[in-house]
């Protein structure tokens, strides 16, 4: 439990200083160097028996499925690096709070700062891969967030998103490769995958994975290739990049190679590529921070170069090097963030980081000077200052290798190489600044800093004296059970500051007078450096996105033309694709169905469908013909069914044909009479070509399905019509009873339609020609008197009509729907003989009203069976003896139908009338406001 | 007979799918209206071809398939519907952009909306 | 006595909501409308909570008129058809709250649109028959088509009458389709036809495949999958952001379909048809889940990034299925949840961002300081970590599960890379807009009014989902699982759709 409390004390506390928001500053300082006391404490309290040998855990069930548990534990290496984050925290918390001016946002830096240690602790602690990844994630996230702090500052927003998308990137690769390892070993848990180590290391996934979540590792730890974006992370305040660059981020990397390092390490391929990556960046690393001009750049660059030192310890794998590799990454961190710290004071205390603006602050600020040599002898490895042992092991073990045969002496050499620039640039880093003539045009006046903004670096840098002189006291005992961790092998270890002389001191030597001399004769360097033209990486970053952007644009663009037809061909083209892979398997087209003899009129019909069909196409662009051809389409449908049997259907088309004919010649009022130009031949070569395809496909899926005989469900239609459902219509029935849900779906769907037009119209003000085509003006009396006479006749009669149409549907043809557009079809002649204004001083229904009663009628209908505890919609009926009529049915399919019946009438006319309203001054608006 | 109907939905299919493929909204429109014809006569047939049995009980001794039709019945209404709807929001296009082309003259300015 | 009736409430509660909401109201009817609309989502919530707690029981049927099936029209809540239809409803409260305030005024009928809306999506996810389905489509299609000229303004004209055009098209082949179906199974109830399809051999297989494949281009228009998703950005991204949060919904009604036609009728079981068509969706949801990331990285506005965010997350929905297991089918479940309330959320929170931002609106450049920075970014922040799939929110269980779904190397081979570096693309997309319309902020005043607390708060509503999927992320993904399994194995939803008894008519 208590681990858990070490990692999660961090994000629970970052809301504090948000909720103290209110609170002066040093309350807010203080609630984040209370929550990082507090989780340090826990820490301390678990040490002794990790220190002991032991390795406290706790595993809390998270996701069995994924194999993601809330798994912690305690090793020796979680707990060097706990230790130096929380450590290393506090100090940056109290230096943070000397650091940052009164106008920047505190409570939220310490939130985020918080946000990040705790990630950071995660990551050392996780007992689970994926947890960690979590974790790793989560710290991209956060120092995202801290890099941005300055968002007004452009260069902190674009180090964000490197940094971002470099170790975010890097963290997506890594979870491929933890996946993979998991699938190897079974399990995510670390024993697990310890003790499957050797299955991992021979398994044919080995490579991907190891190439996989090396990609993670260095890009957090910012190695060559990967290190470009580390040094613009510089944008965050020095706090933040003192944190970063010393004890986390950065080494997050160098934890996972440690802690996979039982799992991946000492094969061949870690050995190549871990150890020349870190020589590679070593130097990298060393030769850019000695040609910097700002101190945070140089610290920058030598943070990486440090990195590059300990990857490649890993990479060597020997006992030893794995000590000096840890050994380092405690003193680097130690060092580093004092040098940090430092070049922060003097960036507050000058306004300056320019190393050609600074000298001679020796006067300034000496104690600060102090500490700056301490620190940089430390970052130089100077003897009696921690990074000398350190580095002299590392010159050892570079020594001892003999991996590369007859090139092997090249390690050592180039490693010497790598101390000299060191040397040369911590020289720098405090010649430059302090000594030489005090500077003048500096920002400020300089001068030393408050003693709580020096406090921290004081630790640090006595610590760098400290382990320096007495390392076993100081650090044996931590160090050997994080060994114990990385090497899988618990041991004794012995750190001497002197092994007499022999050739790693002779290197270290070589190392401190190369360094020298390299200084000295720096202006000849910068100057042959000049000669190569340096890019910003930010720059690159940038302009690599925006041209990834504006090619994807371009590329969409091209794919999603925006042109419907395009559209709609791709629709077409991927039925055919779908489809005719499965046709061309079918054996026999022709099923063996008796198929009907072809008699004469059929054959008429038939002949005039078609080519009313081709008409509708080829003239298209003489609209008006055009719409003629599609009536006598429509109208030749509806006789296709009365042939084959299907009535209802019939006067069903028949009644939409004349209403949607209607409708589109009043459209077309509103639209261009003719089409100017014609489309290209090529675009109607092709068109024609896919329509024959498409009317190919689908003819012969009908022939098909004609052919073959039919074993449908419909026999029990037949059967149950009349004594379920009491009609001897059974389309009526099935509509009304046995389907009716479906009619209930339909008839909202229309009352839909016409509310969403009734939408379309509002406050349209639509294209109006005053005249026809060819510029004739429109006939001035609009309501002749013998279309009214006839119209009103019409009325009366296609009233009684439609109740008759109604009443008989459920026995012979008919029904709501039919009756509903005969009646409706009335109305609209009214309004075309009379006009609007007539009708509405008659009949002054509120069309929208109607149709939403129709359905509502219908629905209730269907609730009604609740009340006799039958399922929705269920139908009854009975016959009662009238005095005249006789023998009549009444069922709740009548009032269903009734609905159905009102709702065509309300929508219809909702539709028809509202957009025959259109060039009058009903023009309907926006009700409601 | 099958094969004069196929032949018939088919070319109705064919015609209103060239239809579609224009490039202004009125001709699409009826391209739309007669395929829904087209669709209509293929799902009608279905049940299969049956010729004076009507599917009125008591009407013949034998039936055509009366499913299929109730559905066609629900398929025109819905069609009847949709035809409505895009032909007015035909007319509202070219009532605001003054053209009743589908597409945008050229997508230059599309960009901008990227 | 409404407990016997409970699978159907969830479709006549918004049905008959939107028929009150179409009457004359007086003097001030939005006030009413509003209220009947928003009773109507909490009644939603409650009942389809209900039905969730009912189908664990084995799939709930009820049959319409008494009818039983395969004759009369069923409703069938089984499992996932719950499940989804709770997640509708869970959407759609947020989404209307956040209309209420003034978004349902810039154009008539919004309210009963949105009603009618509901029912057609909740009625595609419930009914067991196979042309009530095409009603229902086009119930949601024709309030979709309304839905999307909401707020007028000429920019979405064309995008709307392309969608319109589209579907009508797409409406036609799934006539077409069902027409084949019933022609050779000769039924339209889908586990009849199920057993129907299974006992086909030979040409009239052959022939029920091709009717199948049609169904798919259907479901495959419905669920924007490649090269049938070119409507979407433009569509989604013109409308206003209440219309696109609520369709963030929608495509899942085409993943559904697919899920539920290709696994009882085409699945595993289907015979001579079975499995069919799952290469395409393999090889289509690949291409798509790939075009969607370029289109996000290549997008110049924040609408139009959530839009391809939503065509990627077809596209892997759509691959991941389409591996035919049962972990990747729990997978895809459990993802389809998290991206509909993400992008939902989304949507919400980008129209918010685009109006405190004034001319800029939602594109991607410096502009305008928002009124309310500090809660925006949050809110910004944890809907991006959670769609890119980064920890510590849902996106990242959702990603893990597809990416350990995952068997053969073919599969890693291909799926891995691709989801990746998706992610990656959209991290870098959504880093850019984030650091430009939060950070890259012009000097000078903020802006002035403030967005409704409510609004906020409906967006908030909607990101805790995120959170609350990954707290119980061991429950839930134990339900996507068993849904699965129910998926993989459909005789227990054949055999109680056909045994069950029709009542009445007996």
């Amino acid at each position: 439990m208590n681990l858990a409390a070490i990692v999660l004390l961090p994000f629970f506390g970052a809301l504090l200083p948000l909720m103290l928001r209110h609170k002066t500053r040093i309350w807010i300082t203080s609630s984040a160097a209370l929550v990082t006391l507090a989780s340090l404490t826990l820490l301390l309290l678990s040490a002794p028996e990790t220190l002991g040998g032991g390795i406290p855990t706790l595993m809390v069930p998270w996701l069995p499925d994924l194999g993601l548990h809330f798994a912690m534990r305690l090793d020796g290496l979680s707990l060097l690096f706990a230790g130096l984050i929380l450590g290393i925290g506090i100090l940056i918390v109290i230096y943070a709070h000397y650091y940052l001016s009164s106008r920047d946002d505190s409570p939220r830096f310490f939130a985020y700062l918080l946000l990040f240690m705790g990630s950071m602790l995660g990551i050392v602690t996780a007992d689970n891969l994926i947890l960690m990844w979590l974790f790793w994630e989560l710290t991209s996230i956060s120092s995202f967030l801290l890099i941005g702090y300055w968002f007004q500052q452009s260069n902190a927003r674009r180090g964000a998103r490197m940094a971002l998308a470099v170790t975010g990137g890097g963290g997506l690769a890594l979870l491929a490769g933890i996946l993979l390892i998991g699938n190897i070993a079974g399990s995510y848990q670390l024993d697990a995958v310890f003790a499957a180590a050797d299955q991992i290391r021979e398994h044919e996934f080995y490579l991907p994975a190891l190439l996989l979540v090396l990609l993670g590792a260095f890009t957090k730890s910012a190695q060559f290739p990967f290190q470009f974006w580390l040094p613009h992370a510089m944008a965050a305040p020095t706090p933040v990049s003192a944190y970063l660059h010393s004890a986390t981020m950065v080494k997050a990397g160098i934890f996972l190679m440690a802690r996979l390092f039982p799992v991946l390490g000492g094969t061949p391929e870690w050995f190549i590529i871990v150890t020349l990556t870190g020589l590679a960046t070593l130097l990298f690393g060393a030769y850019f921070a000695l040609l910097k001009t700002d101190l945070k750049g140089l610290l920058a660059f030598s943070t990486i170069s440090h990195l590059g030192l300990i990857t490649m310890l890993l990479g060597l794998g020997s006992r030893g090097a794995l000590l000096a590799a840890i050994f380092h990454i405690l003193n680097h961190a130690t060092f580093k963030a004092g040098l940090f710290m430092i070049a922060g004071i003097i960036d507050h205390e000058t306004g300056s980081r320019d190393m050609r603006k600074l000298s001679g602050l020796r006067k300034a600020m000496p104690f600060t000077m102090v500490l700056a040599v301490i620190t940089s002898a430390a970052m130089a490895g100077l003897p009696l200052f921690n990074g000398f042992l350190s580095k002299e092991m590392f010159f050892t073990e570079s020594y001892q290798q003999d991996l590369f045969g007859g090139l092997s002496w090249l390690v050592p050499v180039l490693a010497t190489l790598g101390g000299m620039l060191s040397v040369a640039y911590s020289i720098r880093f405090v010649h430059d600044v302090f000594f030489q003539e005090p500077a003048k045009d500096l920002p400020k006046e300089p001068h030393e800093p408050p003693l709580m903004m020096r406090a921290p670096v004081i630790v640090l840098a006595s610590l760098c004296i400290l382990v320096g002189v007495a390392p076993m006291l100081m650090v044996s005992g931590l160090l050997e059970p994080a060994l114990a961790a990385v090497s899988g092998a618990a041991g004794q270890i012995d750190i001497a500051i002197w092994h007499g002389f022999n050739i790693p001191l002779l290197m270290s030597a070589f190392a401190i007078a190369g360094g020298i001399a390299i200084y000295i004769g720096r202006d000849e360097l910068f100057t042959f450096n000049r000669q190569f033209d340096h890019h910003d990486a930010k720059e690159i970053f940038a302009s690599v996105v925006k041209r990834t952007t504006t090619l994807s644009d371009a590329l969409m663009l091209r794919i999603e033309t925006g042109s419907l037809q395009r559209y709609i061909a791709a629709l077409l083209v991927i039925s055919l694709v779908f489809v005719i892979p499965e046709l061309v398997k079918i054996k026999a087209l022709t099923g063996d169905r008796p198929q009907l003899p072809v008699d004469f009129i059929s054959m008429i019909g038939a002949v005039a469908l078609i080519l009313a069909a081709f008409g509708t196409a080829i003239f298209h662009r003489q609209r008006l013909t055009s719409l003629m051809m599609l009536s006598v389409v429509g109208l030749l449908v509806s006789l296709v069914f009365i042939r084959f049997s299907a009535a209802d259907l019939a006067m069903t088309q028949l009644v939409v044909e004349v209403v949607s004919i209607l409708l589109m010649i009043l459209a077309l009022f509103f639209m261009p009479q003719r089409i100017p130009r014609a489309s290209s031949g090529r675009r109607v070569a092709r068109d024609v070509l896919l329509a024959g395809f498409v009317g190919g496909i689908v003819g012969t899926l009908n022939y098909a399905l004609l052919t073959r005989p039919a074993n449908t469900i419909s026999d029990f239609f037949l059967a149950n019509s009349v004594p379920g459902g009491g009609g001897t219509n059974v389309v009526n029935v099935i509509l009304v009873d046995f389907r009716g849900f479906d009619t209930l779906g339909e008839i909202t769907v229309l009352a839909i339609a016409a509310a969403g037009i009734h939408k379309l119209l509002n406050n349209l003000r639509p294209f109006m020609p005053s005249s026809d085509v060819d510029g004739r003006p429109w006939h001035s009396t609009t309501h002749p008197l013998l279309v009214q006479v006839v119209a009103q006749t019409i009325l009366s009669l296609a009233l009684m009509v439609s109740v008759y149409i109604f009443l008989r549907g459920h026995n012979l043809p008919g029904g709501g729907f039919i009756a509903g557009l005969v009646t409706a079809a009335a109305m609209i002649l009214q309004y075309m003989a009379n006009g609007v204004d007539w009708v509405k001083n008659r009949f002054d229904y509120n069309y929208q009203t109607l149709t939403s009663v129709g359905v509502m009628i219908a629905f209730f209908t269907g609730i009604g069976s609740w009340v006799f505890n039958h399922n929705y919609l269920t139908s009854a009926f009975t016959y009662v003896e009238w005095p005249i009529v006789g023998k009549f049915e009444l069922a709740t399919a009548i009032l269903f139908d009734l609905g159905v019946y009102l709702t065509v009438i309300g929508a219809t006319l909702m539709i028809l009338a509202n957009f025959g309203q259109m060039t009058t001054r009903h023009r309907p608006r926006q009700e409601g406001h | 007979m099958e094969t004069l109907y196929a032949v018939t939905v088919g070319v109705l299919t064919a015609c209103s799918v060239f239809l579609i493929l224009r490039g202004r909204s009125f001709p699409i429109v009826i391209g739309i209206t007669m395929l829904s014809y087209a669709v209509n006569l293929f799902l009608f047939s279905s049940g299969r071809l049956a010729i004076d049995q009507l599917p009125l009980i008591g009407h013949s001794e034998t039936y055509t398939d009366p499913l299929p039709q109730a559905l066609v019945l629900t398929a025109i209404v819905i069609g009847f519907a949709m035809t409505a709807y895009s032909i007015i929001l035909a007319v509202r296009v070219r009532g605001e952009i003054g053209s009743d082309e589908v597409n945008e003259p050229d997508h230059s300015d599309s960009e901008g909306s990227r | 006595m409404l407990s016997q009736h409970l699978v159907i409430l969830p479709i006549l509660v918004p049905l008959f909501a939107a028929l009150l909401q179409l009457l004359p109201w007086g003097e001030n009817p939005q006030y009413y409308r509003r209220i009947i609309g928003l009773v109507s989502c909490v009644i939603l919530v409650a009942i389809s909570a209900g039905v969730l707690i009912a189908s664990t029981e084995g799939p709930q049927v009820y049959a319409l008129g008494s009818w039983q099936a395969p004759y009369g029209i069923v409703l069938v809540a089984d499992r996932l058809s719950a499940l989804m239809v709770l997640l509708t409803a869970i959407l759609a409260l947020p989404v209307l709250i956040y209309a209420c305030y003034g978004e349902d005024n810039l154009g008539s009928h919004f309210q009963a649109l949105f009603q009618f809306q509901l029912v057609g999506i909740i009625g595609a996810f419930l009914t067991g028959d196979l042309f009530n389905l095409f009603v229902f489509f086009e119930i949601l299609l024709i309030s979709s088509y309304a839905l999307l000229m909401h707020g007028g303004g000429k920019l979405k004209l064309r995008a709307c009458l392309h969608y319109v055009l589209l579907n009508l098209t797409g409406s036609a082949v799934f006539l077409i389709s069902l027409g084949v179906l019933y022609g050779i199974t000769g039924t339209l109830n889908m586990a009849d036809m199920a057993v129907k399809v299974a006992a086909l051999t030979g040409d009239d297989a052959i022939i029920a495949r091709a009717g199948g494949v049609l169904l798919l281009v259907v479901f495959g228009l419905k669920a924007a999958l490649l090269p049938l998703y070119f409507w979407l950005p433009q569509a989604y991204a013109m409308t206003t952001g209440t219309v696109a949060a609520l369709f963030a919904i929608m495509t899942k009604v085409g993943i559904y379909a697919i899920l539920r036609v290709f696994t009882l009728i085409f699945g595993a079981g289907g015979a001579e048809a079975a499995m069919l068509g799952y290469d395409w969706l393999w090889w289509l949801g690949l291409a798509t889940l790939a075009l969607g990331s370029i289109g996000a990285i290549g997008s110049r506005d924040m609408r139009l990034v959530v839009s391809y965010l939503v065509v990627i997350s077809v596209g892997t929905m759509l691959t991941t299925f389409s591996m035919g297991n049962e972990r990747a089918t729990s997978a895809v479940i459990y993802y389809l949840v998290h991206s509909t309330l993400v992008t939902g959320a989304l949507f919400l929170l980008v129209d918010i961002i685009a109006r405190q931002r004034g001319k800029t609106a939602s594109r991607i450049v410096k502009g305008r300081k928002l009124a309310q920075h500090a809660v925006l970014g949050m809110l910004f922040l944890v809907s991006a970590i959670t769609v890119i799939g980064m920890p510590p929110l849902s996106g990242f269980i959702g990603k893990l599960f597809i990416l350990e779904a995952a068997r053969t190397g073919a599969q890693l081979a291909l799926l891995w890379p691709l989801v990746l570096v998706s992610s990656f693309l959209v991290m870098v997309a959504l880093a850019r807009a984030g650091s430009r319309m939060f950070w890259h902020t012009f000097e000078g005043k903020a802006a002035e009014e403030k967005s409704p607390a409510g609004q906020i708060a409906a967006i908030a509503l909607l990101l805790t989902g995120a959170v609350v999927m990954t707290l119980f992320a061991r429950p839930i993904s134990s339900y996507t699982d068993a849904i699965a399994a129910d998926l993989m194995h459909p005789q227990t939803y054949i055999s109680t759709v056909l045994n069950q008894s029709g009542g009445a008519h007996e």
